[in-house]
């Protein structure tokens, strides 16, 4: 043990003071991990797309960056934020962490802006749990968890103190959006039903959505006259 | 025939101006030589049916491909490694190059509108701008030929300065959607037309080419020949008659003039090789884009002279326009929830606002010069990364309020007519060049009061249709000044060496041949001498027709 803590490197165990030191002052504000900042990091330097992709091999060239730990708290936040619900998937199950972990490790400036909200914003979730609950984020009870996003999920009663939090949260449920909604299972859910090719003239609407819209359009006083 | 050898004519571009040019020639008998700076291509790289979950970051757009993963454009975009462009101080300029055979036909939105009566004749119905040497009547048989070559779906609805095509020209336009009939209904309330929209795009089977299959995004590339491009179409029927010759990866800098001040061919860069070559012909047409031809003439070396190729007139740069672009959005709650039903359709429109308010611009009422046309945009489609745009919260009333708002927000896309100004144009950067060492382009550019006025008409207008189907704005559109796009960004850049009726005040004649040089043509969107709102290249490629028919007269009867 004693020979462990003589070979770690000066700057690990910095590292650990500064850490011990943040939770200490995380400590004396009360019930918040308020005191934390939200480093900006460095840019990924990796090969991307390229201006002349080979579509006949599709593959995203950039190496993963995320941890099992930000890995797990993102599965934990994405199926909080689009629950499953009967047949569909919750988005842990179809991919949307995986995706997310994609997004975040890519080369590209908007993707970096989202690393540093996103990465940052994990060690919040998990330092917020810790001060309130004594657990990190994925080991709190689901009545501690939705309390905490009940503080950072809704634009108009953000907590006041907690502007990154909430930009954080914004952005991980616009990026599980997309990502769950572009999947078959998301597809099913939204009742999106292209991508069919079919022969002869364009169908257009259903006699059931054509039925709909002429009463809509007729309850406003207006003339239904499709082309 | 190899790019070694003497043509009639030597080519320089492969989109819609050089690939008509091509075809036209080719099929009157002439020898071309096509040079194209970019690589080969064929939409069949495309994959057709792939969707953004096949693509990596979903198929955003990246620096790298800037219209998302499988937007059709390779080695290109606004920025490219190596060959860059500049501004002038205080100026903002998009620059959007497609270096690829096809050109920017392989990705573009495929609308189709024809100018009208008022377009080719604007100063003379506002004193603004610059007439055409040419009328509406004049084109209009041209307009005739070309759609029915292209394939163009539409419908004729008689209205002011949006003329009808001829009789059989026009393909059958597929249905309005939902949405669009929605849409028509607050339009007829209120005296704003909802018609059908023109597309580059055949609903009937011509030639080699399929009918659309109604699925898969146009901008990709189409490789069942739909959607036209010039890959699907003019290229390979100009190298069926067995009189085209194709280089590519050819960087063509400089047109090659002998002591009486003809046109002996174009000096280029072999990429591949890294070599300057000469392509020789009888007659060169360029066709290398606004921008490319442009700097291809005024880097070229006159004798005697400093303002570069056929510029006798000093128009050569001048007069670069762009379309009006801006947007506002909404939501109409009167579409939530409604019944689902496959709209992919053509991806793109099926229904357009075309200009309706000519009257109150004549009787002064309206205090903005030229019109514009509303693109929309509204249809249950690949829910894609924006899906929660706007959505708060989260759980199942997260779901549902994704679901109840899916299709239920309505786009509309200010396309507008810009007016020539003397604060917009492009010259040669001395001090930088690309890493060919070809000396690069710097833009100026600035829009007028006239153009803002216009954004704030279609803000107004657009409103108005909102709130007569009870919608509400996503957001309220900015000021104009702010609302507006920036120059080159709507990629409608057009007249650096516009056409005239007078050697003194334009670059070409109406058929494109330079007045300063006999056996040089143009038949690019360089010789647009207004930029209406209508899109450019169905009229690029009318033009080009038009004027390659001239080459072909004239190379026949040996004037050339």
């Amino acid at each position: 043990m004693t020979k462990d803590l003589i070979t770690i490197d000066r700057r690990v165990t910095l590292k650990w003071l500064m850490g011990a030191m943040a939770v200490g002052q995380l400590a004396a504000c009360g019930d918040q991990a308020k005191g934390l900042s939200w480093p900006e990091m460095e840019a990924i330097k990796a090969a991307g797309i390229g201006k002349d992709p080979d579509f006949t091999n599709i593959a995203t060239p950039w190496p993963l960056t995320m941890t099992q730990a930000e890995l797990e708290t993102t599965a934990e936040l994405v199926d909080l934020i689009l629950p499953g619900e009967g047949d569909i998937p919750a988005p842990s199950k179809v991919g949307v962490p995986a995706f997310i972990n994609e997004w975040v490790s890519a080369p590209y400036p908007d993707q970096h802006k989202d690393r540093v909200l996103i990465i940052n914003g994990l060690k919040w979730l998990d330092d917020e749990s810790k001060v309130r609950n004594g657990v990190p984020f994925i080991r709190a009870e689901a009545r501690a968890q939705t309390a905490i996003l009940d503080d950072i999920a809704f634009k108009d009663r953000v907590k006041e103190g907690l502007d990154k939090p909430a930009a954080f949260f914004a952005r991980m449920r616009s990026l599980t959006l997309g990502a769950f909604y572009t999947t078959r299972e998301g597809w099913a859910d939204i009742g999106y039903m292209g991508n069919t090719p079919g022969t002869g003239d364009y169908a257009g609407p259903t006699p059931e959505a054509a039925a709909h819209i002429k009463g809509v359009i007729e309850a406003m006083g207006l003339n239904y006259t499709p082309a | 025939m190899t790019p070694e050898d003497p043509h009639d004519a030597v080519v320089v571009g492969s989109g819609a101006g050089g690939a008509m040019a091509a075809w036209m020639l080719t099929k009157a008998g002439a020898s071309v030589l096509m040079l194209e700076a970019g690589r080969d291509y064929s939409p069949d790289e495309s994959p057709m049916l792939n969707m953004a979950m096949d693509a990596p970051l979903r198929g955003v757009g990246t620096p790298d491909k800037e219209f998302g993963y499988y937007d059709a454009t390779v080695d290109g975009g606004w920025s490219m490694p190596g060959e860059p462009y500049t501004m002038a101080e205080g100026s903002e300029f998009m620059w959007w190059r497609s270096r690829m055979l096809g050109g920017r036909t392989n990705h573009w939105a495929r609308n189709s509108f024809r100018m009208g009566p008022y377009d080719f004749k604007p100063k003379t119905r506002d004193g603004l701008g610059y007439d055409w040497p040419v009328s509406y009547e004049d084109m209009a048989p041209w307009y005739d030929r070309t759609e029915k070559l292209v394939g163009v779906y539409g419908s004729n609805d008689g209205l002011e300065n949006h003329p009808n095509s001829g009789p059989g020209v026009l393909q059958p336009p597929p249905k309005f959607r939902v949405w669009e009939t929605f849409l028509k209904a607050g339009g007829d309330a209120i005296n704003v037309p909802v018609v059908a929209a023109r597309r580059a795009i055949i609903t009937k089977k011509i030639d080699e080419r399929s009918p659309c299959y109604w699925a898969s995004g146009c901008g990709r590339g189409c490789s069942i020949g739909a959607a036209f491009q010039t890959t699907t179409s003019l290229i390979p029927w100009a190298k069926k008659t067995g009189k085209l010759t194709i280089a590519t990866g050819a960087m063509v800098y400089e047109v090659l003039l002998d002591t009486s001040g003809k046109a002996t061919g174009v000096r280029y860069i072999d990429k591949a090789t890294g070599t300057h070559k000469e392509a020789k012909g009888r007659v060169v047409v360029l066709a290398a884009s606004t921008g490319e031809t442009a700097r291809i003439l005024l880097n070229s070396q006159v004798p005697g002279r400093s303002e570069g190729l056929a510029n006798s007139s000093g128009q050569v740069g001048r007069n670069l326009m762009d379309t009006v672009g801006s947007n506002i959005s909404a939501w109409f709650p009167q579409l939530e929830g409604r019944p689902r039903y496959n709209e992919d359709g053509a991806m793109g429109l099926h229904a357009y606002i075309p200009f309706w308010d000519y009257k109150r611009i004549q009787s002064g009422e309206v205090d903005t010069p030229r019109g514009y046309h509303v693109e929309i945009g509204g249809s249950f489609g690949d829910p894609g990364m924006g899906v929660g745009s706007g959505l708060d919260g989260y759980g199942s009333s997260l779901r549902a309020d994704v679901k109840r708002r899916y299709g239920a927000r309505i786009g509309f896309t200010q396309r507008g007519e810009m007016i020539p100004n003397a604060n917009s144009f492009c010259s040669i950067d001395t001090n930088t060049k690309d890493k060919f060492g070809i000396p690069v382009l710097k833009f100026n550019f600035a829009w007028a009061d006239h153009e803002l006025k216009q954004v704030k008409h279609f803000q107004n207008a657009m409103k108005e249709l909102i709130d007569k189907l009870g919608g509400t704005l996503v957001s309220e559109p900015a000021d104009p000044a702010k609302a507006i796009s920036k120059g080159g960004e709507i990629i409608h850049e057009v007249g650096t060496a516009r056409m005239g009726a007078d050697a003194r005040d334009s670059v070409t004649n109406q058929f494109g041949k330079t007045w300063d040089v006999d056996n040089l043509y143009i038949t690019d969107g360089s010789v647009f001498a207004s930029k209406a709102h209508k899109n450019p290249t169905i009229t690029i490629m009318a033009l080009a027709m038009r004027s390659s028919d001239n080459i072909a007269t004239r190379l026949r009867t040996g004037e050339l």
